[in-house]
C-alpha cells in the first residue's frame, strides 16, 4: 500500500499530464522569476540600492519558488483541486468573500473551536512568521529601505518613493527596527506551545510524525532564536560573533523556506482554498439543494453531488445501485442505513425511523 | 503478524461498547466516529455495527481537493490532516458508506483511523479490543481464512467484497450465518 496518494490519479495517460505540467511549470517559474527581477530593479532604484548581505535569501527564495510550483502545479492536476480551484475563482466576487476571508485566514475562528490553546499557539506563529515575512522580504529584494539624509531623521523609501520621514527616536522607528524581534518572540512563544502540546496531548502524540509534526517547529524555532542572539550579540556584545550567527540564521531560513511546498507547512500557500470552499457551499447551496433519493432531506447542493460523482467515475468508482440511485445522491444516513440493507438482505433505509443513539450516551 | 479488523455482523448485541470505546481513543478528543443501526427498528432488536472498512482505493481520499485525507502504510486510511482540511465535505459525499463526520464549527472533517496509535503496532482499535460479542474481532489473515473453512461456504459468497461492499477493503466483513441460512435476524 502507498502512504499517500500521488498527484497523479487522472485517467489521462501520465505522459499527457507531464507534458502539461513541464510546460506550466516552467511558465509559471518564469513569470515569477521575471516579476521579482523587474520589482527589484524599481525599488532599488535601478539596482543602485542592493543589499549583498542578504544575498542568501533571494537564492532561497527562488530555489523555494522552484518547489513551490512543482508541488502546487502537481497539486492543481487532481481532478478534485481542479473543479474547486475553477469554481471558487468563478466565485471569488461573493459579497462575503471579505468576511470569510478574514475568518479563515486572519483570525482563525474554527482554530478557536478546536481549542483556545491551539488558537493561541497559531496566532502567535502565524502572525509572528507574517510580521517577519512583511519586514524581510521588502529589506531582500530592496523593496523597502530607510535612509538618513537629515540628522534624528529617517527616510522609509518604499518601490523607490519616499514614503514618510519619521524621528529617529520615534515610535514608529522603534516599532520599525524592534518588527523582527517582536516576530521572533512570537514565534517563539508560539513554537513552544506547539511542542508542549505535541509532547504532553495524548490526542496530538496519536499521528505525529518527525518529518511531519517537529521539524517544521524545531525550523521555526532556531530561525527565531538565532535571530533573537543577532539582536542580543549586537546590542550587548558589541557583534561579538555575528557574522557566524547570521550565517546559521540565513541557512535555517533558506532551509524552511525550501522544506516549506513538501511538508506541513505547505498548508500556508494552500489555505486560501478554504475560501473557496466556503463560496462554493454557500453559492450552489442557494442554488439548488439535493432532495436524499430515500428520505428527500436536503442535504448537499446538488452541484456539489453532481462533481463528487464525476470526479468519483475519473477514478474509476460508479456507485450507480440497482435500486435506482448513485450513492451521492443519498443524505448520509440513509447511505450507512442502505449498506445495512445490503448486509442483511433487509430495508432497513425504508424504514422510517431516525437513526438512534449513535454517540454512545444511554 | 499483520493482523486486520474482521467483523462478524450477526453477533452484534447493540451494546453501543465499540462507539464508546471509540471516544477514549487518542486522538478522537471524545467523539465516536462509528455507528451501530437497529436493521429492522419497529420489528425485532437486530443490530449491526458499521464503520469506515478502510477501501484499498478510498473514494473518501480521492475526492479531497486538499489531500487531507493520507493513506497510513498499513493501510488504514486516516482522519483529515488538521491543517489541511478545508471544509469542502467532498468526502462526506463521496464516502459509499457514509462514515466521514464533518464539524461544521471547527470547520474539519474527522474519521475512523483504525486507531493508528494503536493498531501500526499491532495493537487492535479500541472497538475490537472491547466488543463482547466477538462482532468485531482483530486476526491475521490465517485466521480469517481457518473460519472460512470452518464456515463451509463456497468462496464468492464467504468474506463478504461485491456484492456486498462497493470495491476492495481492508477491513473484512462477514455474515456467516445468515449466508449459510443457519442464523436468522433476530
Ligand atoms: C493562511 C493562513 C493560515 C491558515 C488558515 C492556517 C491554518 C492552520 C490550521 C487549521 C492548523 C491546524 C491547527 C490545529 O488544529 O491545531 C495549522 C497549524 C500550523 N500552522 Fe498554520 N495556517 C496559516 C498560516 C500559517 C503561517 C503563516 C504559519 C507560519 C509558519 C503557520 C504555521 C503553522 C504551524 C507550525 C502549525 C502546526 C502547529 C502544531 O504543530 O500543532 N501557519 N495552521
Ligand atoms: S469506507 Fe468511506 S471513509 Fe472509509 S476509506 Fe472507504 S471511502 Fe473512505
Ligand atoms: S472536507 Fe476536508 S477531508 Fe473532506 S474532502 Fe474536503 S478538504 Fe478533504
Amino acid at each position: 500500500m502507498q502512504s499517500t496518494i500521488s498527484a497523479t490519479t487522472t485517467k489521462k495517460p501520465a505522459r499527457n499530464v507531464n507534458d502539461a505540467f513541464a510546460s506550466h511549470f516552467a511558465k509559471s517559474m518564469f513569470l515569477t522569476v521575471a516579476g521579482i527581477a523587474i520589482l527589484v530593479f524599481i525599488g532599488t532604484r535601478m539596482f543602485t540600492h542592493i543589499d549583498l548581505n542578504l544575498y542568501g535569501y533571494m537564492v532561497g527564495t527562488i530555489v523555494f519558488l522552484g518547489g513551490f510550483f512543482y508541488r502546487f502545479i502537481a497539486w492543481g492536476e487532481r481532478p478534485p483541486t481542479k473543479i474547486m480551484i475553477k469554481k471558487g475563482l468563478k466565485l471569488l466576487f461573493r459579497k462575503s468573500t471579505p468576511k470569510t476571508a478574514v475568518n479563515h485566514l486572519a483570525i482563525y475562528d474554527f482554530i478557536r473551536n478546536r481549542g483556545l490553546y491551539r488558537w493561541v499557539q497559531h496566532i502567535l506563529i502565524g502572525w509572528g512568521c507574517v510580521l517577519a515575512c512583511l519586514v524581510t522580504f521588502p529589506l531582500v529584494f530592496s523593496w523597502m529601505y530607510f535612509t538618513m539624509e537629515e540628522n534624528g531623521y529617517y527616510t522609509i523609501v518604499l518601490f523607490g518613493m519616499n514614503v514618510m520621514k519619521v524621528p529617529a527616536e520615534g515610535i514608529i522607528a522603534f516599532f520599525s527596527y524592534n518588527a523582527l524581534n517582536i516576530a521572533a518572540i512570537m514565534v517563539t512563544a508560539g513554537v513552544c506551545m506547539a511542542l508542549r502540546r505535541r509532547l504532553k496531548n495524548m490526542q496530538a502524540r496519536a499521528e505525529q510524525k518527525f518529518m511531519y509534526d517537529f521539524l517544521p517547529l524545531y525550523l521555526l524555532l532556531i530561525i527565531s532564536v538565532t535571530g533573537l542572539l543577532l539582536t542580543v550579540q549586537n546590542v550587548f556584545l558589541h557583534g561579538w560573533m555575528q557574522p557566524q550567527m547570521s550565517l546559521i540564521h540565513q541557512f535555517s531560513v533558506i532551509v524552511t523556506l525550501i522544506y516549506l511546498p513538501f511538508g506541513k507547512l505547505a498548508h500556508i500557500p494552500f489555505r486560501p482554498m478554504s475560501i473557496f470552499a466556503r463560496n462554493y457551499r454557500e453559492h450552489y447551496g442557494e442554488q439548488e439543494m439535493k432532495k436524499c433519493k430515500v428520505c428527500g432531506d436536503h442535504f448537499v447542493s446538488v452541484e456539489q453531488s453532481n462533481d463528487v460523482i464525476q470526479v468519483l467515475s475519473t477514478n474509476e468508482m460508479e456507485f450507480n445501485m440497482k435500486d435506482g440511485f448513485n450513492l451521492a445522491e443519498l443524505c448520509l444516513p440513509c447511505r450507512r442505513k442502505y449498506r445495512i440493507a445490503r448486509f442483511s438482505g433487509f430495508a432497513t433505509h425504508q424504514v422510517k425511523v431516525k437513526e438512534a443513539n449513535q454517540n454512545a450516551r444511554g | 503478524m499483520k493482523k486486520r479488523l474482521y467483523l462478524e455482523l450477526e453477533n452484534c448485541i447493540g451494546c453501543r461498547s465499540c462507539l464508546a470505546a471509540c471516544t477514549q481513543c487518542g486522538g478522537h478528543e471524545q467523539r465516536n466516529r462509528n455507528y451501530v443501526y437497529d436493521v429492522n427498528p419497529l420489528v425485532n432488536r437486530q443490530t449491526m455495527p458499521l464503520m469506515c472498512l478502510h477501501c484499498v482505493n478510498p473514494a473518501c481520499a480521492r475526492s479531497c481537493p486538499a489531500q487531507a485525507i493520507q493513506i497510513h502504510e498499513t493501510g488504514a486510511v486516516l482522519s483529515a490532516l488538521v491543517e489541511k482540511c478545508i471544509g469542502c465535505q467532498n468526502c462526506t459525499i463521496a464516502c459509499p458508506y457514509g462514515i466521514p463526520k464533518f464539524d461544521t464549527e471547527q470547520n474539519l472533517m474527522y474519521k475512523c483511523d483504525l486507531c493508528i496509535d494503536r493498531s501500526k503496532d499491532g495493537i487492535p482499535p479500541m472497538c475490537a479490543s472491547v466488543c463482547p460479542s466477538n462482532t468485531l474481532q482483530w486476526l491475521t489473515d490465517e485466521e480469517i481464512e481457518a473460519k472460512q473453512k470452518h464456515f463451509t461456504l463456497d468462496n464468492g459468497k464467504w468474506v463478504t467484497s461485491m456484492p456486498y461492499l462497493e470495491g476492495d477493503t481492508n477491513v473484512k466483513v462477514n455474515l456467516p450465518g445468515i449466508l449459510q441460512g443457519v442464523t436468522k435476524l433476530f
